[in-house]
């Protein structure tokens, strides 16, 4: 009877703790507390263990069964705390992301950043709407020759651009006396022409120098992108559906292009190049004067004497030219009403370009 | 050039109505019209009347009462102004009209007299400026006539710019053949019959440089009388911009203005010898233009001399000795055809330009002197009476002939890339006044004299585009055999991306410096910098010399951003410098190398809350230029210390790249800094851009080794004078292949140390591509660093941990 008063003692005291340990764990607060509990509840000195280590003095045939009851309780009391420890360690996690909360539109800390010029990223722009054409890209020297700035692109020796109110000239002590700042990126296209064959495909965006006093329109250093192709059967209207295809890729699709005749000493025929303007679609505004027509650029078919200079030879082969200004491109599109701000560096404009 | 369309349309039967479309029109052949100014009379009512008498006004003493007829019988008219007498022909305002848009004339009481309208000035008409006294007309206008008619109003007058090339159409009669080609209506030739008298002319001309004074024609007049022009006259020059000053002056103004070719009248009486000659100036001669300037005449000047003296500037502008004046009955008119670019130098080097000059320094047609004295000789009789030697003397040493140039049909087609046929080039050559002949391959085409711009081929072809109307072309669209950028264009764009990305903003500075930037930054008198090329013509003494560096712009910038409250500027410039030495990439000019210029003012980290401000030093402009040699692939760049003039002597360092030296980093002395207005440290930087963006050729990928990394701190005490270079130059070439990275990780001067001796401590990783290091291996190259820095550096390790 020993034995049955023993069994029935111990399954009292299982159902005891069984009937407890809901209220017990659910009562544990935190993580601490429930490690605290689970080893009371199930740990080396709780009734568990010690009802465990009875097992041997049972009686032997009834070792099998007490160790299934006491093992059942065991596993029940444990998924309690082990739920219970999921439930902590949620709610603890939640109340970490709780207190780890920031004020997200606060700038506490910026990464660098920087800006490349309006003029720079423009004349890019142009150069890449040309690139995809097949064109390259070269660069000349802002100190020319006179030949290269004026004799060799057919500019008669009175023309008033060569005056000094026009152009500047170099003092060039240690070297020849005819060196000037280039009024225009055209002197490149000879350069080009004499150290390539045609065809001829490329670009020049540079600087350029007139002597004009500095003021919101004016500037004595400013840009220019120029275009040169020479190729067999070159045409007027190549010409003008190049320049078409610039217009529509630089402001928009649907812009109009309108060529009238103009002169230059180095090509012919010449003409000056009008975009429908981007603003108002034509019909006037402020950006286009009211005219509806933005006025972009020189440009006309390369005069054989021109050809001729470089050595090539005007019967076998014709081209364009075009040249525009990157401040006026930049201007207009941007509504920069003073050129001077593109020469300031001032950062509140810098930042303003990307 | 300003163009009256009533004007106009003496020469051409324009449609009605054509002012709208006319801007457009004269566009498309290539003559831009600026503005359109709409000309309306301001009054209405305002008919001619003659004053029958004049009688003081019983009250007033400045004001008179006069009887003025306008048909009918006369009124009485009260007037303030003096300068008429009884007979006098006027513009009348009777009751009822309107003067100056809005301001209604009636019967009016004046001082007790009751005044029947208003005798009106110029300026209360809106004609003009002169309101010193009323408008005197013509004796012989008809009475009654209304004054709107007389003045041609209304109007339309359209400034058009002229392109250089087309002096024949700075004219009333020029633009009425582009006109007249294009509308295809008949150009008509003013008239230039006149009375004329037997009398040989008195005045001899003679040309002593032919070579420029290409043609004189004189044609003399006398009994002719100066007067005021009619209004009709006045109101037509001053619509183009020019003021009236007598019949005489203003007939040559309003020939030139009608047919392109600039006059000039002399009093015949006045002419010293009774001889003109065209001839270079003597030494040391002066000339007093009608402007009153005197002038040092040049010998490269052409003059109009009489016996005695020069008496103009040649196609630029008269003296004042020989001007007609009220007195003059006899008058000799000049025409003549100048060289163009002798006309052009003369008015650059004496700083005029005028009407005629315009016109001689583009070149006027020299067959039409004969034409155009006919022409003035006839308004000048019209207006101030006389005849006109039927006898004309015309010196022309070599004639100009009309020319011939062969177009052909295939030319054309080719370069404007459609097939007009020849029937239609033809037809829009002959409609510009050219003859054409031939055909239908090649035409052989007769060029007027007035139109000496069409001398080749290809003048024909744009001439056949033009009038056929650029916009009438269709658009194809070529494309070139291959594009694309070079690698050095390449790597230039990445560059620029690179510094942006690192927080530096371009800037674009001018090519220009001057002295007192090269003094400002401390430069010594043989630096290199301050060997430049120059500009002869400078607008400022600022801008005199091209610039050998980039600092200076930089600098001046970044002041500007400092005055302006942007505190921390940071900014980087890429832009060519100007050497003295010959171009090695350009035939013919000066050296101008491509520079990457950069400075740091301020502080890094931007304004934030607890954010860390790192003030800028010698460390910023470091770290700027190892961002770029480590992400532009320079891996042989270093820097090493230098003494650069104009950078602090113990701040600064040599950029060295593939052995050669490409520039300079550091920070700016503080007194340069100060000399721009700068406080607090300056980093500065500047390098050739070229040797950066060069290809650097292939590289190849180190796949990441997977074994663990072997870190080891190693502390060396070493002098003062070792660098952080020398150090981690050390260990490299100790620690071999198996070294992943060094850094130095830190710099400590004091306690523990001896005096002029410094610990710098690095940190090595290492790594082993096929294995786990050993302890044994590392010991090994722990040893090996250890004896290289006490070797070759003097340093000894202060301790250290693995």
């Amino acid at each position: 009877m020993t034995n049955l008063t023993d069994s029935m003692d111990l399954e009292h005291t299982l159902e005891e703790l069984e009937r407890a340990a809901p209220a017990r764990v659910a009562g544990a607060v935190d993580l601490d507390s429930l490690s605290n509990l689970e080893a009371e509840l199930t740990g080396k000195r709780s009734p568990i263990a010690e009802a465990r280590r009875g097992i041997g003095k049972a009686d032997p045939e009834q070792r099998k069964v007490i160790g299934v009851r006491i093992k059942e309780a065991a596993d029940r009391i444990q998924a309690l705390v082990d739920g219970r420890r999921i439930e902590l360690e949620h709610a603890a996690e939640a109340q970490l992301l709780v207190d780890d909360h920031v004020d997200m539109t606060l700038d506490r800390y910026r990464l660098p950043s920087g800006s490349q010029h309006l003029l720079t990223t423009t004349m890019q722009e142009v150069s890449d709407i040309f690139l995809g054409l097949g064109y390259r890209i070269a660069d000349g020297p802002e100190i020319e020759t006179t030949w290269y700035n004026f004799d060799a692109l057919n500019t008669p020796p009175e023309h008033p651009s060569r005056s000094e109110s026009d152009t500047f000239y170099i003092d060039w002590a240690e070297g020849p006396n005819d060196v000037l700042l280039r009024a225009h990126t055209s002197p490149m296209q000879v350069r080009y022409m004499e150290s390539h064959e045609p065809p001829v495909y490329v670009v020049v965006p540079g600087r350029v120098f007139r002597s004009d006093t500095f003021d919101a329109t004016h500037s004595p250093v400013f840009h220019q992108i120029e275009g040169l192709a020479v190729d067999e059967n070159l045409s007027f209207t190549d010409l003008k559906g190049t320049l078409a295809h610039f217009a529509r890729e630089f402001f928009g699709p649907g812009r109009e292009v309108r060529l009238l005749p103009h002169f230059f000493p180095f090509t012919e025929p010449s003409a000056e190049m009008f975009v429908s303007c981007f603003a108002c679609d034509g019909s006037g505004c402020r950006v286009c004067s009211s005219t509806g027509w933005i006025e972009l650029m020189g440009c006309g078919m390369v005069d054989p004497n021109v050809l001729t200079a470089v050595g090539y030879d005007p019967d076998a082969v014709s081209g364009f030219a075009f040249g525009m200004g990157v401040e006026r491109l930049a201007q207009v599109r941007h509504g920069v009403t003073d050129i001077r701000h593109l020469y300031e560096n001032d950062v509140r404009t810098l930042r303003q370009f990307r | 050039m300003k163009v009256s369309l009533n004007w106009l349309r003496e020469y051409i039967d324009l449609p009605p109505g054509v002012e709208g479309e006319l801007p457009d029109v004269l566009h498309s052949l290539g003559h831009e019209v600026e503005s359109v100014d709409v000309l309306e009379p301001t009054f209405t009512g305002v008919v001619v009347g003659r004053v029958e008498s004049i009688q003081p006004h019983p009250d007033a003493d400045k004001i008179r009462l006069c009887r003025v007829t306008t048909g009918g019988e006369a009124e009485d008219v009260v007037c303030g102004a003096w300068n008429f007498e009884a007979g006098a022909v006027v513009p009348v305002a009777v009751p009822g009209a309107v003067i100056g848009g809005d301001f209604t004339i009636g019967q009016r009481e004046i001082r007790g007299v009751t005044s029947n309208g208003m005798i009106c000035s110029e300026s209360e008409l809106g004609l003009g400026d002169d309101h010193d006294g009323i408008l005197v007309l013509d004796p012989e206008t008809p009475i009654g006539t209304d004054f709107r008619e007389l003045v041609d109003l209304p109007d339309v007058v359209f400034d058009v710019t002229i392109t250089t090339n087309r002096p024949d159409v700075m004219s009333m009669i020029g633009l009425a053949r582009e006109l007249g080609a294009y509308y295809r209506l008949p150009v008509k030739l003013p008239e230039t019959d006149h009375p004329t008298n037997d009398d040989a002319p008195r005045i001899a001309v003679r040309i002593d440089a032919p070579q420029v004074g290409q043609r004189f024609v004189a044609r003399e007049l006398k009994g002719i009388s100066v007067s005021p022009s009619p209004v009709w006259l006045q109101q037509r020059l001053r619509r183009c911009g020019v003021r009236p000053i007598s019949n005489i002056v203003d007939v040559t103004n309003y020939v030139m203005l009608e047919l392109g070719q600039p006059l000039h009248a002399f009093d015949a009486d006045e002419i010293a010898g009774r001889q003109i000659i065209v001839r270079r100036p003597v030494p040391g001669e002066t000339l007093t233009t009608l402007d009153g300037v005197e002038h040092d005449l040049d010998p490269d000047d052409l003059v109009v001399a009489d016996a005695d003296r020069a008496t103009s500037l040649a196609g630029v502008m008269g003296g004042a000795d020989s001007e007609v004046s009220d007195a003059t009955t006899a008058v000799l008119i000049e025409a003549a055809a100048w060289d163009p670019a002798t006309v052009l130098f003369m008015a650059q080097r004496h700083e005029i330009r005028t009407e005629a000059s315009a016109r001689f320094e583009r070149g006027v047609d020299p067959n039409l002197p004969p034409m155009v004295t006919a022409r003035a000789a006839r308004l000048m009789i019209e207006l101030g009476g006389g005849t006109a030697s039927a006898e004309v003397t015309d010196v022309y040493p070599t004639v100009a002939e009309p020319h011939t140039v062969m177009l052909s049909t295939s030319l054309c087609d080719r370069v404007l890339g459609v097939t007009l046929g020849a029937e239609r080039i033809s037809e829009l050559l002959r409609l510009l006044g050219l003859e054409v002949a031939g055909g239908p391959e090649e035409f052989s085409v007769t060029v007027p004299t007035y139109r000496r711009d069409l001398a080749r081929p290809i003048d024909l072809v744009e001439e056949v585009a033009r009038l056929h109307g650029y916009n009438n072309f269709p658009e194809t669209l070529p494309s070139g055999p291959a594009g694309g950028l070079s690698v050095a264009q390449r790597r230039e764009r990445t560059l620029r991306s690179l510094l942006a990305g690192a927080g530096l903003s371009e800037a674009q500075n001018f090519s220009f410096h001057g002295q007192a930037e090269l003094d400002k930054l401390r430069l010594p008198p043989d630096d290199p910098r301050r060997v430049s090329v120059s500009v002869k013509n400078p607008l400022r003494e600022e801008e005199s010399l091209m610039r050998t560096t980039l600092l200076p712009g930089l600098l001046n910038s970044a002041r500007h951003n400092v005055s302006n409250g942007n505190s921390d500027v940071f900014l980087f410039e890429i832009g060519r410098v100007f050497l003295s030495g010959e171009s090695s990439e350009f035939e013919g000019v000066p050296e101008q190398p491509r520079h990457l210029g950069f400075i740091a003012v301020g502080a890094t980290a931007p304004d934030g809350v607890g954010s860390q401000r790192r003030p800028v030093d010698a460390y910023t402009a470091t770290a700027a230029w190892k961002l770029v040699a480590d992400r532009m692939g320079l891996d042989s760049a270093i820097l090493r210390p230098a003494a650069i003039p104009g950078l602090h002597p113990v701040r600064s360092a040599e950029v060295v790249l593939d052995g050669a030296v490409i520039g300079s980093v550091g920070e700016l002395v503080p007194s340069v800094a100060a000399a721009f207005d700068l406080e607090g440290r300056v980093a500065v930087g500047e390098v050739m851009l070229d040797p950066i963006v060069a290809d650097r050729g292939r590289w190849e990928l180190q796949p990441p080794s997977p074994y663990p990394k072997v870190k080891l701190d190693l502390a060396f005490d070493v002098s003062d004078a070792v660098t952080a270079a020398d150090l981690l130059g050390a260990v490299r070439n100790a620690s071999g292949v198996l070294l992943e990275s060094v850094d130095v990780f830190d710099e400590y001067r004091g306690t523990g140390l001896a005096d002029g001796r410094k610990s710098l401590a690095v940190r090595c990783a290492f790594r082993a591509q096929d294995r786990t290091l050993t302890d044994e291996e590392i010991a090994i190259i722990r040893k090996d660093i250890e004896s290289a820095v006490s070797d070759v550096l003097d340093g000894r390790l202060r301790g250290g941990s693995s």
